[in-house]
């Protein structure tokens, strides 16, 4: 059996080391790029979102390197995902790669402990123990990656050369993936984090903070969404999300199950003006952009073209009381970069002369 | 007396009897706003983003139509009719969307209906939607239990007597409207049977497609629809093409296609609306079924900038390959 799965930023790291420990052949697919892209856009129904026409490009390629298989995500009641798996498995068989199996793995649904019974299937019965330090260690490098990702968006905004935080963030990465214990691990953690630290920053710099919120992948896939983070770190602005892969999993799999509810405060803020979850992320990007009015200078909504809940959220987010710029950005197979930078560098603007009106009315 | 608005559009045609019985035997008065226009459609699509879909953009035409005519607007958040089934985002939000984008609406009274919570859930639900108009729990009870009969009613008639929905409605509400004259007097054979799979509100309003029903009977075809099958055999033919139903409307497509594809219809058209959630992924799964069954299938999607002309020529080019294909099988 040789495992396949797609691609959702560096999710692959952890998946790596869990299924190595476990002696699993695991089938590292390419990273998302433009013959992903193609490839999925190709076979995949027209009316389909991205999240669905990159990952099935991810199997496509997957598959040729020899998987057979393939994990993805799924679940009841998450907008079109839980018809992704057998889907997408149709589609491969119509390809001609009949004995392709794809498995879809509902994080919500399963729970914890669904889930390890999964990867204890998949690896051939291995013992429970050694399933769980492999999903220890795979936590760990989670965990490790997103701390550094946190201090990237900061140093981005904020350096004087820029470039030189990414060259750091891309050698930090490659370590992380490296590493195999837990010591080596911390050290390199705290080690790329320091140096990360003592970049060079410019002291004028007052960097402007954009929350960016919206769809799940489209988020988390830097290829989806045309790195839109990075663009904005080089205008000069700090990014903040809430949407961690670590902090997700965290509450998905061990705190809700335990009826801690890491959203109640977002849904909370969004009553007024939705009061029932939609599906997908729909209820938390409204909650979002009222929750962060006041903190946050502008914001930026991430949607797959065609997504059903973001298009609800897009609907309602303009009647809101709490007022901030918000900038909605599609992305599909269609979306340019130069389009997409032409659009930001415009918001910009428009939040730093914003700013600048709000300072002058101070004095 | 209060009035309750009810925009003819989406779920009207699935449960409009219900509706209606339920809010009468309440003591309120029923307003329908009048078929779709042009008018409704573009002022309802001038109120939200582009990729909204079209049947969302048509019943906020009809929300804009109902304003100052009624009391409240009457507009249901209906998650899941089935067990362990899943609704669109857009009907979930239907309520809240149109109060964000029609700020000039009157009240919405909402419902979530939502049965994988437990019939207590439901039954409370419907408890407080009745308590606006009474606080007599028994009367809400009889009204919901006449409503359910009235809905049972309206299926029973749309299944027996192979009537489309508005037809159905029309001849609940003793108003027989004009129907448009086929050549059926006249004793021609029929040419071909034609089903068309695709949601009520798609099929019937006839503005957005454009009288396409109309224009199959013109033509000397037998029309099948959705609803002229009973639940068992849109099930049964689910079941066998996905296993079990994952969406509230998944059976009007997937198992009417299914059971039409392999009951010996002629040709097989699918409507759906661009950028429609479910729709992209189960009219794919028909599509992919009729091309292992060579069964002729046309996708025909609609949206605000659909043409009457590029309509019509797909309609002819479609039915004449039906035609020739069934001259052939005559001939040899």
């Amino acid at each position: 059996m040789r495992i396949g799965m797609p691609h959702m930023g560096n999710t692959y790291i952890p998946f790596k080391a869990l299924f190595q420990r476990l002696n699993v052949d695991f089938v590292l697919s390419p990273i998302s790029n433009r013959r992903t892209l193609s490839l999925g856009v190709r076979h995949s129904p027209e009316g389909l979102c991205i999240p669905f026409k990159l990952t099935l490009g991810n199997l496509i390629e997957a598959t040729e390197l020899g998987a057979d298989t393939l994990l993805m995500p799924s679940g009841y009641g998450i907008c079109r995902l839980g018809y992704y798996a057998m889907t997408q498995e149709q589609i491969l068989h119509d390809l001609g790669y009949n004995n392709i199996k794809v498995i879809g793995v509902g994080f919500s649904e399963h729970k914890l402990f669904g889930l390890l019974k999964i990867i204890k299937q998949l690896s051939n019965n291995a013992p429970w123990i050694r399933i769980i330090s492999a999903f220890r260690i795979g936590l760990t490098k989670l965990n490790a990656l997103d701390k550094i990702e946190r201090v990237v968006q900061k140093i981005r905004a904020v350096e004087l050369v820029k470039g030189t935080a990414n060259k750091l963030y891309a050698k930090a990465v490659k370590a992380i993936d490296e590493a195999d214990d837990y010591n080596t691990l911390k050290k390199v953690e705290t080690g790329y984090i320091n140096q990360l630290k003592q970049i060079d920053k410019n002291p004028q710099a007052q960097p402007l903070i954009v929350g960016i919120t919206g769809e799940f992948y489209v988020l988390l896939e830097p290829f989806s969404n045309l790195d839109v983070e990075n663009e904005l770190g080089k205008l000069g602005v700090e990014v903040r999300r809430r949407l961690f892969i670590s902090g997700w999993t965290k509450f998905s799999l061990f705190l809700n199950s335990l009826g801690i509810n890491e959203m109640a405060k977002i849904h909370k803020a969004a009553l007024p003006y939705l009061k029932r979850d939609i599906g997908g992320d729909g209820w938390e990007s409204v909650g979002e952009k009222v929750l962060h009015a006041k903190e946050y200078d502008g914001l930026i909504h991430l949607a797959p073209f065609t997504c059903m809940p973001e298009i609800v959220a897009q609907n309602i987010m303009p009647s809101t009381k709490e007022n901030i710029p918000v900038l909605t950005i599609l992305c599909d197979e269609q979306t340019t970069k130069t389009g997409m930078l032409t659009r930001l560098e415009a918001f910009v603007d428009l939040l730093e002369r914003k700013r600048r009106a709000r300072h002058n009315n101070r004095y | 007396m209060i009035k309750i608005g009810i925009p003819r559009a989406l779920l009207y045609y699935q449960y409009y009897p219900m509706w209606q019985t339920f809010f009468e035997e309440l003591g309120a008065e029923v307003v329908v706003s009048p078929p779709t226009t042009q008018t409704v459609l573009s002022e309802g699509s001038s109120r939200v983003v582009a990729e909204t879909c079209l049947p969302t953009k048509v019943f906020l035409g009809h929300v804009l139509s109902l304003v100052k005519k009624c009391d409240y607007i009457f507009i249901p958040a209906i998650r899941s009719v089935k067990s362990k089934t899943y609704n669109c985002s857009k009907f979930l939000g239907l309520p809240d969307m149109t109060k964000a984008v029609i700020p000039e609406s009157p009240p919405i009274l909402d419902i979530d209906i939502d049965v994988n919570k437990g019939k207590h859930e439901l039954y409370q639900a419907i408890y407080k939607l009745g308590r606006r108009f009474t606080w007599n729990p028994f009367r809400v009870r009889r009204a919901s239990i006449a409503a359910w009969q009235a809905n049972l009613n309206y299926q029973q008639l749309l299944c027996n007597h192979s009537l489309t929905p508005p037809q159905a409605i029309e001849r609940i509400l003793d108003t027989p409207g004009v129907e448009p004259k086929t050549h059926s007097e006249y004793p021609i054979p029929m040419q071909a049977t034609i089903a068309i799979i695709g949601h009520p509100y798609l099929l019937y309003d006839e503005h957005i497609n454009y009288r396409l029903i109309h224009r199959l009977k013109q033509a000397q075809n037998k029309v099948l629809t959705p609803e002229m099958l009973t639940t068992e055999e849109l099930e049964s033919a689910t079941a066998r093409l996905v296993g079990r139903a994952k969406w509230t409307c998944e059976e009007e497509v997937v198992g009417a296609g299914g059971h039409y594809l392999r009951s010996g219809a002629d040709g097989v058209i699918g409507i759906t609306a661009f950028g429609c959630g479910p729709d992209s992924l189960m009219m794919d799964i028909v599509q992919r079924q009729a091309q292992t069954m060579t069964t002729p299938f046309m996708s025909l999607t609609l949206d605000e900038h659909t043409a009457e002309a590029g309509i019509v020529t797909r309609l002819e080019a479609f039915l004449d390959m039906i035609y020739r294909k069934k001259r052939k099988r005559i001939c040899v």
